[in-house]
């Protein structure tokens, strides 16, 4: 069987976490090409119901990266998105999806490198767990795990 | 005979020469609504940027960069371009001079050429410009994409005048055309005109002359170019090859080696021959052998120390420190032979090179020199200007400045700085010509049409070739609502334009656009221009990022990044499909200034701005005005600095338009570009005022390292304090035997990666003021890489003549110091006499540079919302073309609070930084993108959610949807929520908690997002 390839949606605010991540590109460092960066003006932006979205579609894994805490453009919406994503992994494990499948990371826009670390750290940790248990139930959505 | 005009105008500012430097200044001047007239003598503006291939330390391609400055834009009827002209004569002073222009003919009239390039192909000798290979042929283009964008002929080279007329299908063709001569009025002067390069032909050892593939540097950059002569491809000019093993040798024509060679050094050279290396390796061929033969490394500029352990570490570019005396290239064999010594061995070693470069510096061009004679401006021997030594942009000339290389060698951040300090002086003599603003473009009507979306892959040479631009644009065509998909070839030697893609998509009907390129961070703006041209909202376009975010970081992935790119260019379209036509936010300016920081930085810039008549609030946190400057004496130059330092305090406290809070700080901020408010706690007094640009000048700390006995031993001190024994306890200097400096403490480290920049010279500055009072002493100076640019190099070799003992260390072999007695004992390696030394020393001084004030500057960033560097500095916008801009509209960041520099290179900074600032004050609207929050009354049901999370308290209940009415819900529940554009910052934090999804922000809908997702997660046609 060929190996399994996460796919992971980055929701990144385009101050810190957007900027890290063309950073990255700039200094070409690579992480595995299933990361697919949505671009948000503040992770305060990322709604709840867009996190489940992204699950119920049929990603294996979701990040939502923004500024350093403290670092915020907006104040404090990454803590309030910090806020948020617990929540809801809460909310996903009730409905028997890993909270592990969604993560919060934080870095600065100079950071392109921490920006591919994250980037593959959680492609890797989402490559031990496996496809997300969503795509076997619909199978519209990528391969069946 | 000639054309004959006489010009009345006053309020204007002349700017000779249009590369990056004048151009910068010609738009901070136009943008602060002054005239500028700008001149250049070549065809078309750019100079000598525009023939490079990239830029370090970000590696990318400068025409890319560069291209949207110099494009065609009104910058409102302020600036005046003239290509083809020379100055030919000025008189009169500071507030009235009188130039002479002298337009040659372009042959070809510049409203009527479409570029299209008939004329090229009838005449097909011609050739793109490329320095040293080029044989001008009757039309030439100097390089791609030129602005003005029009061809020039040379008529010397043409033969039949009726046969070039004829071949323009548009008739722009005019042989008989004249030299025109007129002459202007105008209130100061901005020389820009840039310098020449070392020609390095004379020095047959090196053998440029005679050995094809021994080129400059230049020609080497026209060779990675895709813009030139071998078309982007890397080859070897003796046999058109691919080279296996290419050197580099640095300072040719600087440092006074070599005949003719100018006693400065060029300050840049290092920089880009690292960037030729690593480009080499990185775009053509990881398998290229680079090595670059130098005597110092100097990447003393902001985070260029990081860059140089990037090409080390990650490229394996070589570094040999060595000064190779010849390369040859013996009968019969094909390869360059390149013979030099090291340190520790003295003996040749002879080196096989397939190419080699020369790395020439800048030398003062003829033509420039005369101009500058003509202006009655002092110079040096080397014909560059002489400057005042706190202030690099004044000539000895009142009204006259100059910025970039024709102040000397420097690269493309410090040109930027300094054009935009001299049109803040330049401006300073001329009023405000106040011109109707341009129409804003009408708003689309609320009726949506059927979307009919224009789709443009841009690929840009070499750039992104691990994309498929074709299959792509092949894949977008098959997506619904798309009526029209292209590949628009950015990349220097491509025939489409802007304009004619414009009429491409205009042809087709499109009403939106989606552009698969760059980062959107960078030339989403240049799109949007073209979009409001084109009658279309600003806002119905989306980029797909498939450079920085898949060409760049899956290049070795082409499968994976095909996929990616197609899918990304897939969420575009699903974006844009899903868009709405905005309106933009015109608000009233406020014209007072923040400045934060009293050193002398921050005095400079407040009186800049003072001068030009804003009101400036001036916060220091301590006690009094001066900052670090209190701890010094003299510059290297022997410009005394307290004197500087009294009469900047004195002008600052009297200035009637700067008001100085001390013992204050920072506490809390809000608001936009153009009206900021901002709490100050003066005194533990809380104030707050409103302002409608900030610069921060916050400075820099002293670093002091726990290292070599600093602060254990008294006889050890850094040169701060070192500086200060010279010039207040001399008979005690007088009695010194042995004095021992020590660079790089604390700096070029694990903890401070960075280089401190200034140190190389204050050690040579106290080094001399030592022997200035007791020459008997004996100076050792234990260095890394000396790093001595620009005139500095001139007070190194001073020193090495008087006798001062540079001895180089390696960090695997540092000097060790111990206490001995009454003195200091160093003991370090000297590598030519291949043993140990001990020098007992009276006093030790150990070169410790700065740190950033992390703790403080991240207290501010965090107020203020800015990024900082990783070490903890302000982070300007762009390092190379935005060096004082921050990421923050309205913020500007000036001093060693941008990183570590010397004295006249942050009042440089100060200028260049109330520049930018006065491009904000000098408007009396702003114009703010539509990126805010708005409800939907029907939904809301006053919850209140949005008022409580909103982090800048803008949402209230209000009766009616313009923000008017009681602030409660009534008893018929007729509040609502209620968010002001003019005060929304577009975080969209409220849209995200907003129960009843009543909350959209503009750009990022519900309906975008989850058609991004639909897309992204969607089965990829692999």
């Amino acid at each position: 069987m060929e190996q399994f390839e996460p796919v992971i949606v980055a929701f990144c605010c385009h101050y810190c976490a957007y900027t890290a991540a063309d950073t990255a590109g700039s200094q070409r460092l690579s992480y595995p090409a299933g990361v697919k960066i949505v671009r948000v003006p503040c992770t305060g932006k990322v709604d709840a119901k867009h996190l489940l979205t992204a699950f119920e579609k049929g990603a294996d894994g979701v990040l939502v990266a923004g500024c350093l805490v403290g670092d915020c453009h907006f104040k404090d919406g990454n803590v309030k998105a910090a806020r948020r994503v617990e929540f809801t992994k809460k909310y996903l494990q009730e409905i028997g999806i890993e909270a592990e499948r969604l993560e919060m990371a934080g870095m600065s826009a100079g950071q392109g490198k921490e920006f591919a670390e994250t980037a593959t750290a959680i492609t890797e940790k989402i490559r031990a767990l496996g496809p997300s248990p969503v795509k076997g139930k619909n199978s519209c959505c990528g391969k069946a795990a | 005979m000639q054309n004959k005009t006489k010009l009345q105008s006053n309020g204007t500012v002349l700017v000779v020469g249009g590369g990056l430097g004048g151009i910068r200044a010609a738009l901070d001047l136009a943008e602060a609504r002054k005239d500028v007239i700008l001149v250049d003598k070549a065809p078309c503006i750019g100079g000598l940027m525009a023939q490079l291939d990239r830029t370090f330390p970000t590696n990318n391609c400068d025409l890319c960069t560069v291209a949207p400055f110099t494009a065609k834009e009104g910058r409102g009827g302020h600036l005046d371009m003239r290509g083809l002209t020379t100055v030919t004569a000025v008189s009169g002073k500071e507030g009235n001079f009188t130039a002479s222009l002298m337009t040659a003919p372009r042959f070809i009239n510049v409203e009527k050429c479409t570029a299209c390039g008939e004329c090229l192909r009838q005449f097909p000798q011609c050739v793109s410009f490329a320095p040293g290979l080029d044989p001008r042929a009757p039309t030439c283009m100097r390089y791609p994409k030129a602005t003005p964008y029009a061809y020039v002929i040379d008529m010397a080279k043409c033969g039949d005048k009726e046969a070039l007329r004829k071949c323009c299908p548009v008739g722009a063709i005019e042989p008989d055309a004249l030299p025109k001569a007129e002459q202007v009025q105008c209130g100061s002067i901005i020389m820009a005109a840039g310098a020449d390069l070392f020609d390095p032909s004379h020095l047959d050892y090196f053998g440029y002359a005679a050995q094809p593939d021994v080129v400059t540097s230049l020609e080497y950059e026209r060779m990675l170019s895709a813009s030139g002569p071998t078309g982007g491809k890397l080859l070897r000019p003796s046999n058109g090859q691919p080279p296996k093993r290419v050197a580099w040798i640095q300072c040719v024509g600087s440092r006074g080696l070599q005949k003719g060679a100018a006693s400065y050094c060029s300050s840049a050279c290092c920089m880009f021959a690292l960037k030729e290396a690593i480009v080499t390796r990185e775009r053509f061929d990881q398998g290229i052998e680079t090595t670059i033969f130098y005597m110092d490394m100097r990447t003393f500029g902001k985070d260029y120390e990081k860059y140089l352990t990037r090409a080390k570490e990650q490229y394996g570019v070589r570094l040999v420190h060595a000064r190779p005396h010849d390369v040859l290239r013996p009968e019969g064999v094909d390869k360059l032979q390149v013979i030099y010594t090291l340190d520790e061995a003295p003996k040749h070693i002879t080196e096989e090179f397939d190419m080699v470069v020369l790395s020439t510096g800048f030398k003062m061009n003829a033509d420039v020199k005369k101009l500058a004679e003509d202006l009655g401006v002092e110079l040096y021997a080397d014909g560059f200007p002489k400057t005042d030594c706190f202030n690099a942009v004044a000539t000895s000339v009142p009204g006259v400045y100059v910025c970039g290389t024709i102040q000397g060698g420097k690269d493309i951040p410090e040109t930027m700085t300094q054009a935009s300090a001299a049109s803040c002086l330049a401006g300073g003599k001329v009023a405000i010509t106040p011109r109707p603003r341009a129409e804003a473009p009408a708003i689309m009507p609320e009726t949506v049409e059927a979307p009919k979306v224009g789709v443009l892959v841009t690929m840009c040479g070499q750039d992104t070739s691990v994309i498929d631009s074709k299959a792509l644009v092949e894949y977008a065509e098959k997506i619904p609502h798309v009526v029209c998909a292209a590949v628009f070839d950015t990349s220097c030697g491509c025939a489409v334009t802007l304009e004619s893609l414009k009429s491409t998509l205009m042809a087709k009907g499109c009403n939106r656009v989606v552009i698969a390129g760059s980062s959107p961070r960078y030339e989403l703006g240049k799109y949007q221009a073209l979009l409001g041209q084109m009658g279309i909202n600003k806002y119905l376009i989306e980029v797909a990022n498939i450079r920085e975010q898949v060409a760049w970081v899956h290049g070795d992935q082409p499968q994976e990044a095909n996929a990616k790119a197609r899918q990304m260019l897939a969420v575009a379209l699903a974006n844009v499909i899903a868009a709405k036509p905005l309106a933009d936010h015109v608000v009233a300016t406020n014209k007072n200034a923040l400045v934060v920081g009293g050193g002398v930085t921050g005095m400079t810039a407040a009186l800049e701005l003072a001068d030009q008549g804003a009101q400036v609030y001036l916060v220091e946190k301590s006690t009094e005005l001066g900052g670090v400057a209190r701890n010094l004496v003299k510059t290297i130059e022997g410009g005394d600095v307290r004197a500087l330092l009294a009469g900047l305090a004195e002008k600052t406290t009297k200035h009637p338009n700067i008001k100085v809070f001390t013992k204050t700080q920072v506490v809390d901020h809000s608001g936009q570009a153009g009206l900021f408010r901002t709490g100050l706690s003066v005194d533990g007094a809380y104030k707050e005022i409103e302002h409608g640009a900030a610069i921060l000048a916050t400075g820099a700390t002293p670093n002091q390292p726990k290292a070599f006995l600093l602060g254990e031993n008294s006889r050890v001190c850094n040169q701060l304090d070192l500086q200060k024994v010279v010039s207040e306890r001399l008979q005690e200097v007088k009695k010194w035997n042995n004095v021992v400096m020590i660079q790089c403490v604390g700096s070029r480290d694990a903890d401070n990666p960075n280089c401190s920049r200034l140190c190389c010279q204050s050690s040579i500055k106290n080094a001399l003021a030592i022997l200035k009072e007791n020459p008997n002493v004996r100076i050792f100076v234990l260095y890394r890489d000396l790093r001595t640019y620009g005139r500095f190099e001139e007070y190194y070799q001073k020193a090495r003549d008087l006798g001062v003992i540079f001895v180089r260390y390696k960090t695997d072999n540092p000097p060790q110091v111990e206490a001995a007695g009454n003195f200091v004992n160093v003991t370090y390696t000297d590598a030519i006499m291949g043993r140990q030394v001990v020098v007992s020393a009276d006093c030790v001084g150990l070169s410790t540079g700065f740190v950033a004030s992390r703790e403080s500057n991240q207290a501010l960033a965090k107020v203020f919302g800015l990024p900082l560097t990783e070490d903890g500095y302000f982070a300007e916008m762009h390092v190379k073309l935005r060096p004082v801009d921050m990421d923050k509209a309205g913020f500007f960041v000036a001093g060693t609070a941008h990183s570590p520099k010397v004295i006249f290179e942050n009042l440089t900074q100060a200028r260049a930084a109330a520049s930018r600032a006065l491009t904000v004050l000098a408007n009396d609207t702003l114009v703010r993108e539509a990126n805010f929050a708005h409800v939907d009354r029907n939904r809301c049901a006053a919850c209140l959610i949005c008022v409580r999370v909103c982090p800048f308290d803008v949402p209230r209940i209000t009766v009616d949807d313009q923000g008017l009415g009681c602030s409660c819900t009534d008893d018929k529940g007729l509040g609502r929520s209620y968010i002001d554009p003019a005060k929304c910052h577009g975080c969209g934090t409220c849209a995200a908690e907003c129960p009843a999804k009543a909350i959209q922000l503009n750009q990022f809908e519900d309906a975008q997002i989850l058609a991004s997702l639909d897309q992204l997660l969607a089965k990829v046609n692999v």
